[in-house]
């Protein structure tokens, strides 16, 4: 039976705080159920068509708005969410697939609708995507990203183990 | 935007070029109605893969020149590999070829579809982008993404992961996939064998501009098989052929003002690679499928309008399915992934079809496999100059169009040729000068 909530992991694993994403989603492995499925992409076309059919999906992805490297913070963008902004696909050129990015995935899916109902992104503010290790305070930001997946994951009825245990 | 210039001539700045991988930019300038001037400029730094290539092992090409690009990177690995074996005098088995060219049909699946679909098609439905595509024609749009993740599926099982594959090495792979996991692959591709055949038909419906050039056509060539992961001899429409190791007394690499790609001319001339040029110089090796399909949606044997390119490289996107196919049908389990190579000093190339277009690697190595030299050379470069080619045509032969609409049609010709200047390098900017 498909699990109706999806965890999944977005970026390249080789290019630094990138790999968050798949860093995080591999925690989260330990302490969901098998009702929650968790998985890693490179690709953010196949958010489109990978995430159809559940009702809760937590994406997790580095990101850049600013804030000191490590921040957590959660943005929301399920069918009754606002739009993301996609200016930087639409606009900026338009772009090929080096312009395709989560924002042109989630805008893609709502208009096939494919797009769950409940859609958390979990994004952690990065700093380096060079090739080579995650910076350190974006690798030490490991436990508060897989507390915040959780603690989504819980908000839209899946509970886990994590979110479970009293925070210390 | 449009810019009135104190001579009385026109600049028509676009800015970036959309959907194509990576960015660029572009120089028309036009006075009296003539095109008096067609630039493709390329101002990314150089990216110095061939320098720091030297030093390094003979066993390192694969992965490093596979980081290259994200759309291609089974390129780089094919011909980097075929260049170690035949520097070292080894050959690999058929078996280890197999999944090589599996491993390709997943690159072409993956690359082909995103171009076709999601970066080609909005221009002859006149949308922007896919994004907007999407409301319209929506199960087009669904349609390419399943073909796509084709491609990404046989990626992740035959490479080990679907951008920048790690089980490639030099005389063949780390581990082979099982037959039990190849045939979990069937049911998607022959679903998306019967969807890419519907595709060749549905993008033959588009409106095509008429326009024509006399292209020196390049390729390899198999005896066997149509051109993917390797070649026995490169031919041209010209009628020159020559086995793969003679390419490089044949291609040559220079250097223009105006970009830092390099150009390439093919015994003196400008040359055409990719699908065009596949399709035209091996069409006898297509599949009698995808022979009927092109046929029927059109084509002929040969052909020379580049805008047609997308129905070719749909013909060749059925086709990458078919070969995926056939070789699942073909495999049995138990055979070694690899065979040993041991360094020995030489010289020696290796060359593959990437989705668009022949790319070739020189390599030249110590006893200790050490590399001493490295050349690159992608399919962007060497099209550079027939992209010049087409836009100053295109330019003058739509002279009197509107600039909107002429710097729409000169954007869809660069398009044709689904550049990858992430490849060849990166940047660009599109501008027409009227006076």
């Amino acid at each position: 039976m498909t699990a109706r909530a999806m965890v999944i992991g977005l970026g390249s694993p080789d290019r630094g705080d990138d790999g968050i994403g798949a860093a995080v989603a591999e925690r989260v492995q330990g302490v969901v159920g098998d009702n929650i499925e968790v998985l890693t992409r490179e690709d953010p076309t196949s958010l489109v068509h990978a995430w159809h059919g559940r009702r809760a999906v937590v994406l997790v992805d580095s990101m850049i708005s600013g804030a000191a490297p490590g921040t957590v913070s959660v943005r929301h963008a399920g069918t009754n969410d606002a739009p993301l902004p996609t200016f930087a696909f639409a606009a900026a050129g338009r772009g090929g697939s080096h312009a395709f990015g989560l924002a042109g995935a989630v805008e893609l899916s709502r208009t096939l609708g494919t797009l769950p109902e409940h859609v958390a992104i979990v994004g952690i503010e990065s700093k380096t995507f060079d090739h080579g290790p995650m910076s350190a305070r974006v690798a030490a930001s490991v436990d508060n990203a897989v507390a915040a997946v959780c603690a989504e994951l819980e908000s839209a009825g899946f509970p886990t183990a994590k979110a479970n245990k009293p925070r210390r | 935007m449009t810019h009135q210039l104190k001579d009385g001539g026109q600049v028509l700045n676009v800015g970036m070029l959309a959907r194509v991988e990576g960015e660029g930019g572009m120089h028309i300038e036009i006075k009296d109605r003539e095109v008096i001037s067609v630039k493709l400029n390329i101002f990314e730094p150089p990216r110095f893969y061939e320098g720091f290539l030297r030093g390094r092992k003979y066993t390192e090409p694969p992965d490093i020149t596979a980081r290259i690009c994200g759309i291609c990177p089974v390129a780089y690995q094919s011909a980097s590999t075929e260049a170690m074996e035949t520097i070292c005098g080894v050959t690999t088995t058929d078996e280890i070829q197999l999944m090589r060219r599996l491993l390709y049909c997943g690159e072409w699946i993956e690359s082909h579809s995103l171009h076709i679909f999601m970066l080609h098609a909005p221009d002859f439905l006149g949308f922007e982008s896919v994004l907007e595509m999407a409301k319209d024609y929506p199960d087009v749009v669904n349609m390419a993404l399943r073909l796509k993740k084709c491609g990404n599926d046989v990626m992740e099982l035959v490479g080990g992961r679907a951008i920048h594959p790690v089980n490639v090495k030099v005389g063949g792979f780390y581990r082979m996939p099982t037959l039990t996991q190849l045939e979990g692959l069937r049911a998607d591709l022959e679903r998306g064998l019967e969807d890419a055949l519907a595709a060749v038909q549905l993008v033959s419906t588009f409106e095509f501009p008429e326009m024509e050039q006399d292209y020196n056509y390049v390729s390899l060539r198999h005896p066997d098989w149509y051109p993917l992961e390797r070649g026995t001899e490169i031919v041209a429409s010209s009628g020159v052929r020559f086995p793969v190791a003679e390419i490089g007394e044949h291609v040559k690499e220079f250097h223009v003002e105006h970009s830092n790609a390099l150009h390439a001319h093919f015994d003196g001339e400008k040359f055409f690679v990719g699908p065009l040029a596949r399709y035209s110089l091996n069409f006898d090796q297509l599949s009698p499928r995808c022979q009927e399909a092109a046929l029927k949606a059109g084509l002929g044997e040969t052909c020379r309008n580049p805008f047609k390119s997308i129905i070719v490289r749909t013909v060749e996107l059925a086709y990458a399915f078919e070969e995926a196919l056939r070789i699942i049908d073909l495999w049995q389990d138990g055979h070694a992934p690899s065979v040993p190579v041991a360094p020995k000093a030489g010289e020696g190339i290796g060359a593959s079809e990437a989705p668009r277009g022949t790319i070739w690697h020189r390599y030249k190595i110590d006893a200790d496999g050490v590399i001493l030299d490295a050349q690159i050379v992608p399919p962007t470069s060497q099209n550079q100059a027939s992209i010049e080619a087409d836009l100053r045509l295109a330019a003058q032969q739509w002279v009197d169009l509107d600039d909107h609409t002429l710097t729409h049609r000169c954007e869809a010709a660069i398009r044709n040729y689904d550049p990858c200047i992430s490849c060849a390098t990166h940047f660009l900017d599109l501008r027409v000068k009227r006076s």
